[in-house]
C-alpha cells in the first residue's frame, strides 16, 4: 500500500511537471484562501501552524525538504557534508545569494541565524536543534555547525523554518531596546531570502506576498523563481464562504476544504480538487495513571486499552468523518513519516476479542469515563459519537464533554482529563519529533498520558544519537511496536491535505510537513 | 436647558458604568479555564515554556498587582499589547471596531427602512392581507438563524446571480459599503422582523388614542396626523427597542463577520476568547461596553426630544 501511495505521489508529480513543461507561463497574481491568519512572522519565536506553514516562502534555510517530505536537498547551502563521526556539518553556501532587501547572505548571518535558533529558551522550537553546540565560520561562503553529540536528525533540522536564515544587521537595527521587541518589528516587515517577500498585512483579512526578484532557485525556462509575481492570501474562516468563493471565480485556490465535500468539488468542472499526502494522524489519547483525582482508573489497564481499540471500528469511522478520504492509521506515526513501520490498520475491528479482553481485565461489566470534544469541531464530534455508540458494546459509558481549547489544554496539561481527542501533524522529515512527544515519558509524560515504559525511553535516547540508519530504523521498528500494542493512545486516521484549486493553477504543493510551497506555482493567463 | 442638564446627568452617570465593567471584565477574563500560554502553544507546550511565557506576561504575580498594573495603564490609555497578535490593541480595535461599527450602522439604516413604511402598511391594513402578508414574511426572517440566512444571501445573490462579491472587505468607502450590503441585510433581516412588529402595534394604539381623533376632529391634513401625531408618538417605545436591539445587532455581527469574511471587532472578539488573549478581550469589551452606553444615551436623547416630558 506503502509502495503503491509513493508511486502515485511519483506519478502525480511526474504528470504535474510534463505538463508545466509544455505551456509554462509567467506572471500573474495568485488569490488563495486560507481558514486563519497568521499571528506572528518570525521563524524562531512563532508558535502554530498558521505561520509555520507559510514561513518557508518568506525565509529560506540551508536546506529544503524534498516534495515527499522524506528527505533533504540542498537550499542555500549547495553543498552539505555530515562528519563521519556524525558530531558536525560542514556547509558550503551558494554564489551571490542575497536577502530580499539585496544585501548579501554571508556566512555571519548564517551562523548568528543558527545560534539564535538554537538558544535555550528562545521560542519553543529549540529542541529540534538542541544538539547544536555552535556554529563556525569557515571563510566567506563556509559554516560548520558543531554538535554537543551525533545528531541523526540534524540535516533534517536544517530544513525546518526555525533555522531560517535571517540578517543580523537589518534585525539588530529593528526598532525595540530588548531583543523581543526587535522581533516584533522585524516580523512585521520580515527580509529573508524565500521566493517571496511580504508587501502588506491587513490583520484578519488579507496578506499580500510579492516575488523576490533575488531568490536564488532556476525555473524549467531558466530564468529565477517564483513563476507568479505575487500571492494574495484571503482569510476566509468560513468552510461553506471559502468553497463559494472559490466556486464563482473570485479565488485560484482554497485550503482546508471539509471531507464532506472532497466529492462534490472532485467533479466540479472549473477545480481541481487535490488530495496532498500528509503527516496528519487523528487519535484519542487515554490518561493511563492508575489514579485520577482519587479514583481507580480502568484506563490504566493495557487490555481494556487494547479492548477499546478491538471495539472501535476504524473503518467506519473513516467513512463517517472523512467521506472515505482518510485511511485507517498502521502505526502512531503517519505513513509519510521516515522509518514508519507496519503494512496493515491496527487493531481490526473484532468485538468479541474486545469483550473477552475486557472479561480477563476484569471489566466485564464495563465502566463509566469521559472523553474531550473541542466544541464546534465536525470531526471530534463526529469521531466522539460513534465511539459512544461503538464502545457501549462493551459496557463502557462513554459522556462527551465539549469545551474551548485552553479549557481543553488546562485539562490535557494537568493530567486531570479521562480521554481527549487529538491530532498531529509533523514539522520535520524525522520521526525523532513525534516520538518524543508521543513515546518518551520526558518531554511531555507521553502526550500528558502518565505513560512511561522504560525500554521505550532507552531506545528513544539512544535513537537520539545513532547515525547508522540501519540501527536508527531497528529501533524505531522496535518502540513502534511498544507503542502500538500497549500505548496510551487509539489511533483512528490519518488524512491527506485537502486543497482545491482552479484549474488554470498549475505547480502548487503542499508537502507532507504541511508547507505551502509556491515557488514553482503559475496560472494560465 | 433641561436637554443639556439631562445629557451631562447621563454622561456622568456612565463614568461609574465603566469602572464596574472594567473589573468585571478583568476577573471574568481570568475566571476562564486555561491560561494565555497554553492557548498560544497548544498540545505541544513543555512546562518550561508555559512558566516562562506567562512569567514574561506577568502572569505569574498577584491578581491584585496584576489589577493596577492594567488600572494604571488604562488611565493613560494604554490598552497593551496582543499576546498572540503582538502588536498594540488600540490598533488592533482602530482597525477592527469601525469595519464592525459599519456594517451595524447599515444594517440598522436597512432595518429602517425596512420596518418603518412596512409597519405603517401592516397598520392601516390590520387584519387584512397586506397585514399578513408583510408580518408573515418577517417571521420567516426572524425565525432563520443569521449564519443560514447568510448562507442563503451569499449562494444566490453573490455566487450564482454575482450581484455582490462573495464576503471581503474593499478598500473604498463605496467599495466598502457594497462589500458590506448582504451580510448587513442578513442582520437587517431579524432585526426588522423585530422593529416592524413593535412599531406597528405602537401605531396601532397611538392611531386610537383620543389626541388623534381630536387632530382629525380639527381637520389637520391627514400627512400632519401621520407624521406630528402618529409617528413622532409611536417611535417612542420604538426608539427604546432599538437602543436595546444594538447589543444583539453587535452579537449577531460576530457570526456574520465570520460567515461573510468581514474582517471586524466580532470576530477579534471570538479569536481572544479561544486564544485567552487577555489585552484584547479587554480593550474589546470596555469598547464595547463603552459604545453601548453611548447608545442608550442617545436613545434617551431621541426618546426626549420626542417627548421632552423625559428629560425632566
Amino acid at each position: 500500500m506503502k509502495n503503491l501511495i509513493t508511486a502515485a505521489f511519483a506519478a502525480t508529480l511526474l504528470l504535474g511537471t510534463s505538463l508545466s513543461a509544455s505551456a509554462l507561463e509567467r506572471g500573474g497574481t495568485l488569490t488563495y484562501a486560507r481558514y486563519a491568519d497568521s499571528l506572528f512572522l518570525d521563524p524562531v519565536l512563532n508558535d502554530a501552524n498558521v505561520d509555520i506553514w507559510i514561513l518557508s516562502n518568506l525565509y529560506d534555510t540551508l536546506l529544503l525538504p524534498t516534495d515527499d517530505g522524506k528527505g533533504v536537498q540542498p537550499g542555500l547551502a549547495s553543498d552539505y557534508k555530515l562528519a563521519d563521526d556524525g558530531k558536525s556539518v560542514a556547509l558550503t553556501l551558494r554564489d551571490g545569494i542575497k536577502f530580499s532587501d539585496g544585501s548579501p547572505i554571508t556566512a555571519a548571518d548564517v551562523a548568528w541565524s543558527l545560534k539564535r535558533a538554537a538558544r535555550k529558551d528562545n521560542g519553543i522550537w529549540g529542541f529540534m536543534i538542541e544538539s547544536i553546540d555552535d556554529v563556525t565560520v569557515d571563510g566567506d561562503n563556509k559554516v560548520t555547525v558543531k554538535l554537543k553529540h551525533p545528531d541523526p536528525a540534524i540535516l533534517a533540522a536544517l530544513t525546518v523554518f526555525n533555522t531560517g536564515i535571517m540578517p543580523q544587521k537589518a534585525f539588530e537595527a529593528s526598532a525595540g531596546a530588548t531583543e523581543a521587541e526587535k522581533a516584533k518589528s522585524f516580523a512585521e516587515h520580515p527580509i529573508g531570502s524565500g521566493p517571496f517577500v511580504l508587501k502588506s498585512w491587513d490583520r484578519g483579512s488579507s496578506m499580500k506576498l510579492v516575488r523576490n526578484e533575488h531568490y536564488w532557485a532556476k525555473g524549467e525556462d531558466g530564468k529565477a523563481l517564483p513563476y507568479l509575481d505575487g500571492i494574495n492570501f484571503e482569510l476566509i474562516p468560513d468552510d461553506a464562504t471559502r468553497i463559494l468563493k472559490l466556486s464563482s471565480g473570485e479565488l485560484d485556490g482554497a485550503e482546508f476544504i471539509p471531507y464532506s465535500r472532497v466529492a462534490e468539488l472532485k467533479s466540479a468542472a472549473n477545480l481541481d480538487m487535490q488530495l496532498y499526502p500528509s503527516t496528519r494522524v487523528q487519535y484519542l489519547t487515554l490518561n493511563v495513571r492508575p489514579q485520577i483525582g482519587g479514583k481507580d482508573n480502568p484506563l490504566a489497564n493495557p487490555k481494556v486499552r487494547q479492548a477499546m481499540n478491538y471495539a472501535l471500528n476504524k473503518q467506519a469511522i473513516v467513512q463517517i468523518v472523512t467521506h472515505g478520504v482518510g485511511t485507517p492509521q498502521t502505526s502512531y506515526m503517519s505513513t509519510a513519516t521516515p522509518m514508519h513501520t507496519g503494512d496493515k490498520p491496527l487493531y481490526p475491528y473484532d468485538i468479541a476479542k474486545a469483550k473477552a479482553l475486557m472479561k480477563e481485565a476484569g471489566f466485564e461489566n464495563g465502566f463509566s469515563t469521559s472523553l474531550l470534544v473541542l466544541a464546534g469541531n465536525q470531526d471530534q464530534l463526529g469521531i466522539s459519537t460513534a465511539a459512544q455508540q461503538m464502545w457501549s458494546q462493551i459496557g463502557i459509558k462513554l459522556e462527551l464533554q465539549q469545551v474551548d481549547n485552553p479549557t481543553l489544554t488546562k485539562q490535557y496539561r494537568e493530567g486531570t482529563f479521562m480521554m481527549r481527542n487529538a491530532a498531529w501533524t509533523d514539522d520535520i522529515a524525522d520521526p525523532s519529533e513525534i516520538t518524543s512527544y508521543f513515546v518518551y515519558s520526558k518531554t511531555i509524560d507521553a502526550l500528558h498520558s502518565g505513560w512511561k515504559n522504560e525500554e521505550a525511553d532507552a531506545l528513544f535516547e539512544a535513537s537520539q544519537k545513532e547515525i547508522d540508519p540501519k540501527k536508527r530504523a531497528e529501533q524505531y521498528a522496535k518502540m513502534q511496536e511498544i507503542y502500538n500494542t500497549s500505548g496510551p493512545t487509539v489511533p483512528l486516521f490519518e488524512t491527506p491535505y485537502p486543497v482545491a484549486l482552479n484549474k488554470k493553477v498549475h505547480g502548487f504543493l503542499q508537502i507532507p510537513l504541511g508547507n505551502n510551497i509556491f515557488s514553482k506555482t503559475w496560472k494560465d493567463k | 436647558m433641561p436637554l443639556f442638564s439631562f445629557v451631562i446627568r447621563r454622561l456622568l452617570q456612565m463614568i461609574p458604568t465603566v469602572i464596574f465593567i472594567l473589573i468585571v471584565t478583568f476577573v471574568l477574563v481570568r475566571m476562564l479555564p486555561g491560561d494565555p500560554a497554553s492557548a498560544m502553544l497548544g498540545d505541544r507546550a513543555r512546562d518550561a515554556d508555559v512558566n516562562r511565557i506567562n512569567h514574561e506576561l506577568g502572569l505569574d504575580r498577584p491578581l491584585i498587582v496584576q489589577f493596577f498594573y492594567f488600572a494604571e495603564r488604562i488611565a493613560t490609555g494604554d490598552l497593551g499589547n496582543s499576546i498572540g497578535l503582538k502588536v498594540s490593541v488600540l490598533s488592533l480595535i482602530m482597525d477592527r471596531l469601525p469595519v464592525t461599527l459599519m456594517l451595524t450602522a447599515l444594517s440598522a439604516v436597512i432595518a429602517l427602512a425596512l420596518a418603518v413604511p412596512l409597519a405603517f402598511v401592516a397598520a392601516f391594513k390590520r387584519e387584512k392581507l397586506a397585514d399578513s402578508v408583510i408580518r408573515g414574511t418577517f417571521q420567516v426572517g426572524l425565525s432563520m438563524p443569521v449564519f443560514y440566512v447568510g448562507i442563503i444571501l451569499l449562494t444566490v445573490f453573490a455566487a450564482q446571480l454575482k450581484l455582490f462579491p462573495v464576503g471581503g472587505y474593499g478598500t473604498t468607502l463605496p467599495d466598502k459599503l457594497y462589500h458590506l450590503f448582504l451580510p448587513a441585510l442578513t442582520l437587517a433581516l431579524s432585526f426588522s422582523a423585530v422593529l416592524m412588529r413593535n412599531l406597528r402595534a405602537s401605531i396601532i394604539n397611538v392611531m386610537n388614542a383620543e389626541y388623534v381623533d381630536f387632530a382629525t376632529a380639527k381637520g389637520l391634513k391627514s400627512r400632519v396626523i401621520l407624521l406630528r401625531h402618529i409617528l413622532r408618538n409611536a417611535l417612542i417605545s420604538t426608539v427604546t427597542l432599538f437602543g436595546l436591539q444594538i447589543g444583539t445587532l453587535f452579537g449577531g455581527a460576530v457570526i456574520t463577520e465570520t460567515v461573510f469574511a468581514v474582517p471586524g471587532a466580532g470576530r477579534l472578539l471570538i479569536d481572544s476568547i479561544y486564544g485567552r488573549d487577555y489585552p484584547v478581550l479587554q480593550g474589546l469589551t470596555i469598547s464595547l461596553a463603552i459604545l453601548v452606553s453611548l447608545t442608550f444615551l442617545l436613545t434617551d436623547i431621541i426618546q426626549a426630544w420626542l417627548d421632552p416630558r423625559i428629560a425632566r
